[in-house]
């Protein structure tokens, strides 16, 4: 186990966040959360659970969701961080913040951050999934407010919309 | 009643911040040169702590200070109905969690540390878990009084002869799991002490007012030398009713004159809160043979856990509803609240009512079964209708869609029935699909018990208008509701009003955002301040106008007198008018719905004003050899009185089924065994089906727009209606929760499988 080996030893690394360069030096032990919320001051992803099973942390590493709790500093060196941040703000929604918006699926909104991104990783990779392929996507992101129908229906709605643009 | 803003499917306040990750929860929050908070927690379930020795964890670098139960400048004592919690032990400690001590400290490091290096000494104490053992004579006597909490006795009628009168008798015990709330945002705040010295405390709850008083109380000051600002908050489902992080916040504060923060961890927010009360429950309930209900007696014990927090009103709830929304002339009730050495029981959705569903939907499918009636037409038979009396003597006088909700889910038993009929391929060996009915009733607000709510409106010289509300909005919507209810009444938009919410500095008591009465009670308090603020700008447009302000309309942001549109003067201009002549418009509203007092012996009197209705259907699928039981479909059918906002309930509705699945299904809290969401499994997408959400409006007189509530009632029938399901499809009743794996694993002999 790499990480294991790996302990509060300082080790710099170097992302690209939201389209932004940085360059931080961290205890090699520290998670990638941490080093959002706490040194970037990116909040949008949350510490629900710190172990990897609520989901309220997802952010995109290289594309691909993952819980920045689970992630320490030296395996996000070199990577392409999207956080909620980096996808759109309120004078220009993310068709999928727009959606979401639209269905009403959001309740107290602390899972939010993570489910629009596992939902874009989801799109990104299938663009065109079905009501239950949506379900196995955001499957990792706890919600305990909404029930998730009305998410299902915004997720739906931004692929069947990419389906229309695009034939 | 043609309305402009309520009814509609408005957007949610607040839901661009919240989609772009803008908003702030308390543990987003920047507040430099914070101090870190931690709670050293008894490893022991029941014990008496004989020395504190603090002063190894003193030196170690980073530590600010440390402070026990001697520290506590007023009373340490606090809970919402009985005070029986201490913030930190003075002698005893009841149950695995409870906080001894309160470490200050530079970093999270130096508290991690100082936690290790605390010297506690605590004398075990013969401990017990079980409610029925706690009962018994002989059994650790938790606290001073003795380990019974309460008792809630319910009489009407002769049950004897109610069931002498009855053609058939069903007697069956039932039990229920303790859950965890599981909101995603764990408990944290902020606190600092402000120049002029009160004690500023920003933190998730649901019930600010009363956490003030009760920081207040601990603290030994005055209610105006606390100030309680509630964040954004991220779920609370009853959990943040108690205090949490708030009681340590508010000492540390008042100690050092540095802030300080506090944040659960997902392991410690389920350590050291409430649980859903585990009830245990016998019911005999008789019939005749059309079904007719006779008489109905219950026995009901619910574990407490250590302490009483709403265990009263839990106890109470569970009796009052123990019938179901059904007309039954002779009832007898008894119903306990019980002490143990388990973690503390508390409010979650729904207070008992969830659990005691459980049995009287469970014995009206055993009735139905047994008599040969289909689910639907034996709830009819029996259903409340206006005029009906209730257990506790009341008469229901109006909104009683219960009815309806059953008309409104036949559709749906009948096209469930008929797919499972018409499923072509053979089902794997041990499948078996099922359709299962249940209903409720759910009374909206605090039981037997005054709740009142206020609410002001004002508006300025420039026509500006502020909402202001003590109600938390905790998820559900309460801003969106409230701000739809005002903009409704003065002729306005929501985005026109600026909403200032539960801030105990700026807004005054709203009450809990608890027992669904936000829409009513709180929606009641601002349609009045909103009402009286609109008639102060009638009167001065009725000047202008020179004609009877009953003549002046108020709408879409405009005044003119009735017929003459085209004279119409902007809304801001009336208020500038109104302004300049009599200063600020503050509307004062304040709504506090009818209840008396629930007689101690009999449990007579008037619990709550209103009450919602709802029947909901489930086609479930049953694996008998695996013991996953999935539901397929769900249509739920809600009396909500007057859906303000569509979008919001049905957003509960969806919400309280997902909930009731894992309530049903695999949900349960282990005390000392469950530390977070890998062994407290909640339902994910997956688990939860497509659902149909039927909103019946069958309007309440005495509430905003007829409005009643609905986020309890979501969740109650699902459970209960799974289990029917589970029923229908094999042939055999699950008496007990969760309906897990191991439970349908063993339901089904294997020769059946």
């Amino acid at each position: 186990m790499e990480e294991a080996e790996l302990g509060n030893e300082i080790v710099e690394i170097s992302m690209q966040v939201n389209g932004v360069s940085v360059v931080l030096r961290t205890p090699a032990n520290r998670t990638l959360l941490s080093i959002l919320r706490e040194d970037l001051r990116l909040t949008g992803a949350k510490e629900g659970c710190g172990i990897g099973e609520c989901g309220a942390c997802t952010v995109l590493m290289n594309g691909k969701a993952v819980n920045a709790c689970m992630v320490l500093a030296p395996k996000a060196d070199g990577a392409r961080i999207t956080t909620i941040e980096g996808l759109g703000d309120e004078a220009r929604l993310h068709p999928l913040q727009e959606a979401f918006v639209k269905h009403g699926a959001v309740q107290c909104g602390f899972c939010t951050p993570g489910m629009i991104l596992s939902a874009k990783a989801l799109l990104d990779e299938n663009p065109n999934p079905t009501r239950l392929e949506i379900r196995e996507g955001i499957s990792g992101n706890l919600c305990r407010c909404t029930g998730y129908q009305q998410i299902v229906d915004a997720i739906e709605e931004v692929a069947a919309r990419k389906q229309g643009e695009e034939s | 009643m043609i309305t402009n803003v309520v009814g509609k499917r408005i957007q949610r306040i607040g839901i661009q911040q919240k989609v772009t990750g803008k908003t702030k929860f308390a543990a987003d929050l920047d507040i430099p040169g914070a101090l870190t908070l931690r709670v050293y927690r008894s490893p022991v379930a029941h014990g008496i702590v004989r020395k504190i020795d603090t002063k190894k964890a003193e030196a170690i670098e980073g530590v600010v200070r440390i402070f026990t139960a001697k520290d506590i400048p007023g009373k340490n004592l606090y809970g919402i109905i009985n005070r029986d919690q201490t913030v930190l032990a003075d002698s005893k400690v009841r149950f695995i969690g409870d906080p001894i001590a309160l470490i200050a400290a530079e970093n999270e490091k130096s508290a991690e540390q100082a936690l290790k290096a605390l010297e506690i000494e605590i004398e075990e104490l013969p401990a017990v878990f079980d409610p029925l053992e706690a009962l018994k004579p002989d059994a650790p006597r938790i606290h001073e009084k003795g380990n019974l909490l309460f008792t809630r006795k319910i009489k009407r009628g002769d049950v004897e002869k109610g069931f002498s009168a009855s053609d058939i008798i069903l007697e069956e015990t039932y039990e229920t799991n303790m859950l965890e709330h599981a909101y995603i945002e764990p408990e944290s705040g902020i606190a600092y002490r402000e120049k002029e010295g009160r004690i500023t405390i920003l933190v998730t709850t649901q019930n600010p007012h009363a956490d003030q008083a009760q920081l207040a109380a601990i603290l030994g000051i005055g209610p105006e030398n606390v100030r309680v600002i509630q964040t954004e908050t991220g779920g609370g489902f009853g959990g943040k009713l108690d205090m949490s992080v708030q009681p340590f916040l508010a000492l540390a504060a008042y100690y050092l004159d540095r802030p300080v923060r506090m944040t659960y961890s997902r392991e410690e927010s389920f350590q050291a809160t409430a649980k859903r009360h585990p009830l245990k429950i016998r019911m005999k309930t008789g019939a005749t043979r059309e079904g007719k209900l006779m008489a109905v007696n219950a026995e009901i014990i619910a574990d407490t856990g250590a302490y009483g927090s709403y265990g009263i009103a839990v106890a109470t709830r569970a009796a009052v509803h123990a019938t179901g929304p059904y007309e039954v002339p002779n009832v007898a009730i008894e119903s306990k609240a019980v002490y143990t050495n388990n973690n503390w029981s508390g409010a979650m959705r729904g207070f008992g009512v969830p659990q005691i569903a459980v049995a009287h939907e469970s014995q009206m499918d055993k009735l139905a079964d047994s008599l040969g009636l289909d689910p639907i037409s034996i709830r009819m038979a029996n259903a409340f209708k206006v005029g009906s009396v209730t257990p506790t003597g009341q008469t229901l006088r109006a909104s009683v869609g219960i009815r309806e909700t059953l008309k409104k889910i036949r559709p749906y038993y009948e096209k469930f029935s008929r797919e499972i009929q018409e499923t072509q391929h053979p089902l794997p060996q041990g499948v078996k699909l099922g359709v299962g009915v249940a209903s409720m009733w759910y009374g909206i607000g605090n039981t037997g018990h005054p709740n009142p709510s206020s609410a002001q409106v004002e508006i300025d010289e420039t026509g500006k208008i502020t909402l202001l509300t003590g109600a938390a909005d905790i998820g559900q919507g309460s801003d969106t509701v409230l701000l739809q209810i005002a903009a409704e009444v003065l002729g306005v938009g929501t985005e026109e009003i600026l909403l200032v919410r539960a801030d105990t500095g700026l807004t005054t008591d709203a009450g809990a955002t608890s027992a669904s009465r936000q829409t009513y009670i709180s929606g009641r308090a601002v349609y009045e301040a909103a009402t009286k603020a609109k008639e102060a700008l009638l009167k001065k447009a009725a000047e202008i106008f020179n004609a009877p302000s009953s003549l002046i309309v108020c709408d879409g942001g405009y005044f003119y007198p009735q017929y003459r549109e085209y004279q119409k003067i902007p809304f801001g201009e009336v208020a500038k008018r109104a302004v300049q002549a009599d200063g600020v418009i503050r509307g004062e509203g304040t709504f506090n719905p009818e209840t008396s007092s629930l007689d101690p012996e009999t449990g007579q009197g008037i619990p709550y004003t209103t009450y919602a209705f709802a029947t909901q259907v489930s086609l479930v699928r049953v694996d008998s050899v695996t013991g996953q039981v999935s539901v397929i479909r769900a249509a739920s059918a809600h009396d909500v009185g007057k859906a303000v906002n569509p979008s919001n309930v049905e957003g509960q509705i969806f919400s309280g089924v997902a909930m009731g699945i894992g309530m049903g299904l695999f949900e349960q809290f282990f005390p000392n065994k469950t530390k977070s969401f890998d062994t407290y499994l909640i339902p994910t997408a997956l688990d939860v089906p497509e659902v149909t959400p039927i909103i019946v409006e069958d309007p309440e007189p005495t509430g905003p727009f007829g409005a009643k509530g609905v986020g309890e009632p979501a969740l109650i029938p699902t459970a209960p209606a799974i289990l029917n399901a589970i029923h229908q499809a094999t042939g055999r009743w699950v008496n007990r929760l969760p309906a897990d794996l191991e439970t349908i694993r063993g339901l089904v002999p294997p020769e059946e499988k």
